[in-house]
């Protein structure tokens, strides 16, 4: 099968799939509470308690309810958002900008340090350095991410001072539009290099954090991958020839190991939309991880249901962007159906 | 389709069966892994002090899962007299929370792991043995819930149900089941074609048979491997959402705890977050290390590496 035809195929799946998943996640939804809990007040009197309810066609059957959750959803309605006290549509590009913006940077920083070290791992492979690669890998999956954040930020923003939280400082912001929502975009788009510096100021230390988990499995992938091609025929050509060890790695066998190593990248960017959500909650960023954060201990099906659509959204669209990357890059890949 | 966003191994692992047989090898093999016994022995410290956690502190009544309140020592620092780590904001003992809270984790962790194991392993083996359409409708309901990373899932279940500490098993454990079903399904697809199963069917075994006794026992071992990380993955992941506030408030959980000491952290009251957060991270890392160490001593191809 041709990579045009196979990115057809999947570009015409990925509809199907989320109509599926929204199916899944409204079914949940109504197992729970009732979705009106969140808009009771006190004062409102039993008529209006029913009124709400007609609102939510909670009288309805479930497929209808659905039906008229999802058209309501196709039209750009998606409910009124508890806990923000807005249209979910007013308030959802600004979040999800915000977050995106810090998934990504910690996304480049994930994938640059995860390959530089496994590539450092094994080369040296059954040394030292390789087992502290390990160590520093395993651990990266086993350490708290909120735990780490907290320790982080008593040394960055307590002791040192380095970091404040938040995601920009009031002042040097006044002036300035948001035509994105990413930040670092706006800044320059406004042609101002303070508010640049501002955004990144606030920017790198979530990053790092966020980061530090998702390079663990690039790490891991790219040593055994890297190690598989060391022991290739070519490997031992390029070695004959009298080329340095150095350029063994950097121009031949890094570039191969690469291949398989593009593949944990869709799931390595699972981990940082996970992550992103305490990462978010610690240092105070406004995005959808801390949105949803709130959202679920209040309740507010309507926010709930937002974060999971755009997040499957994000996810499938950055896995299908690595699946047809990996079969663009190698070519033996067998394109299923 | 979505096969490639979620590689299977490619490696073959040796049977378990074949591997029980010469079970003092497997043992022998681990001894030499530092890694895997030091895993190993935190993980046999964490499971005594769960079992014996009333000898080691007093439980506390009515509800023993309820933090103490000392009211007289709030945000005590670790040392003071009965307060050997200190206590939280609220004058709950802090050693308290980490001993009883290992009980939570091994609830935890227990059943979430027997839940995703049972249902993942029926659904990929049906998947993969029956083939056909049945394969093709499970593994499409397999896709849909893999379109949401699994944490977000779990959150979201875990916020609709309401915030409680079952709720959060509950959705970890509705959630996390495609993982071993991809992994079982691929599995049993591999062992299927294999000679044995052939000649198996030639003498006339039924399908059950050979499924039970040939296919079964050669595709269980990535399970074991993957399993064990999961005991490590799943503290993680409830601890997470303990932080987030989906457990009741003062419920002996280590990621409680964390988020009950968050507040001093600025102040300098670092104990209570991060004797709380150590004990997630020790939970998790000695069973990622003893199950990674598994996975090399299962792997035939790991031994020359």
């Amino acid at each position: 099968m041709q990579v045009r035809e196979y990115v057809g195929r999947r570009l015409f799946k990925l509809p199907l799939i989320m109509i599926a998943m929204s199916i899944l996640i409204f079914g949940i939804s109504r197992i729970g509470a009732s979705p009106i809990g969140i808009y009771l007040e006190h004062e409102m009197t039993p008529a209006e308690v029913v009124e709400l309810e007609e609102r939510f066609n909670l009288n309805d059957s479930l497929p209808e309810q659905y039906w008229a959750w999802a058209t309501g959803v196709v039209r750009g309605d998606l409910g009124w958002s508890g806990v923000s006290t807005a249209p979910v549509s007013d308030v959802l590009w600004k979040f999800t900008a915000a977050s995106m913006e810090l998934a990504l940077v910690a996304a480049a920083f994930g994938i640059v340090a995860g390959i530089g070290l496994g590539t450092y791992a094994g080369s040296r492979r059954d040394k030292p350095g390789d087992h502290i690669t390990r160590i520093i890998a395993i651990s990266g999956a086993s350490l708290p991410l909120f735990w780490l954040a907290l320790l982080v930020l008593i040394f960055f923003y307590v002791i040192l001072g380095w970091a404040p939280t938040g995601r920009y400082d009031v002042n040097t912001w006044e002036t300035i539009s948001h035509p994105t929502g990413f930040y670092t975009v706006d800044a320059l788009l406004n042609g101002s290099w303070t508010a640049f510096g501002d955004a990144l100021s606030h920017l790198w230390l979530p990053a790092l954090v966020l980061a530090y988990g998702a390079m663990g499995p690039i790490a891991r992938i790219m040593r055994s991958s890297l190690v598989d091609e060391l022991e290739k025929d070519y490997v031992d050509a390029a070695r004959a020839k009298g080329l340095p060890e150095r350029l063994v790695i950097g121009r031949h066998a890094r570039r191969n190991a690469m291949i398989p190593t593009v593949t944990v990248i869709g799931h390595a960017f699972g981990h940082l939309l996970q992550g992103s959500v305490v990462i978010e909650l610690i240092f105070q960023w406004p995005g959808i991880g801390r949105w949803i954060a709130t959202a679920v201990l209040r309740g507010d099906q309507a926010t709930i249901l937002a974060f999971v659509l755009i997040t499957s959204v994000i996810f499938l669209t950055v896995n299908l962007i690595v699946d047809v990357l990996y079969a663009y890059l190698d070519r033996r890949v067998e394109l299923g159906t | 389709m979505a096969d490639i966003a979620h590689p299977v191994p490619t490696v073959r692992f040796q049977t378990l069966r074949a591997r029980s047989a010469r079970g003092g090898e497997i043992f022998r093999a681990s001894l030499k892994s530092p890694t895997m016994v030091g895993g190993s022995i935190v993980i046999i410290l964490m499971v005594l002090m769960a079992v014996f956690a009333p000898l080691i502190i007093e439980p506390n009544v009515p509800d023993a899962y309820q933090m103490p309140r000392d009211y007289t020592a709030i945000n005590a620092p670790p040392g003071t007299p009965g307060h050997l780590l200190g206590t939280t904001p609220t004058g709950g003992d802090v050693l308290y929370g980490v001993v009883w809270g290992s009980r939570m984790s091994m609830r935890l962790s227990v059943i979430v792991v027997t839940v995703v194991v049972v249902v993942g392993v029926t659904v990929g083996s049906i998947a993969g043995f029956v083939g056909g359409w049945v394969d093709e409708v499970l593994m499409r309901i397999v896709d849909v819930v893999l379109a949401i990373p699994e944490l977000i899932l779990a959150l979201a279940i875990a916020g609709i149900l309401g915030p409680s500490f079952r709720n959060i098993i509950l959705a970890l454990a509705v959630s996390g089941w495609t993982g071993f079903a991809r992994l079982m399904r691929a599995e049993v697809l591999h062992v299927k074609l294999e000679e044995y199963v052939d000649s198996a069917r030639v003498i006339g075994d039924s399908r059950w048979r050979i499924f039970r006794k040939d296919v079964l026992p050669n595709s269980i071992s990535p399970i074991v491997v993957l399993a064990t990380l999961s005991m490590g993955k799943y503290v993680l992941f409830g601890a997470t959402l303990a932080f987030i506030g989906l457990a009741e408030a003062g419920l002996t959980e280590w990621g409680n705890l964390v988020a009950d000491g968050q507040t001093g952290i600025a102040s300098g009251r670092w104990w209570t977050a991060t004797f709380g957060g150590l004990m997630v991270f020790l939970w998790a890392l000695s069973f990622n290390l003893v199950g990674d160490g598994l996975r090399d001593v299962l792997d035939p191809r790991s031994e020359t590496r």
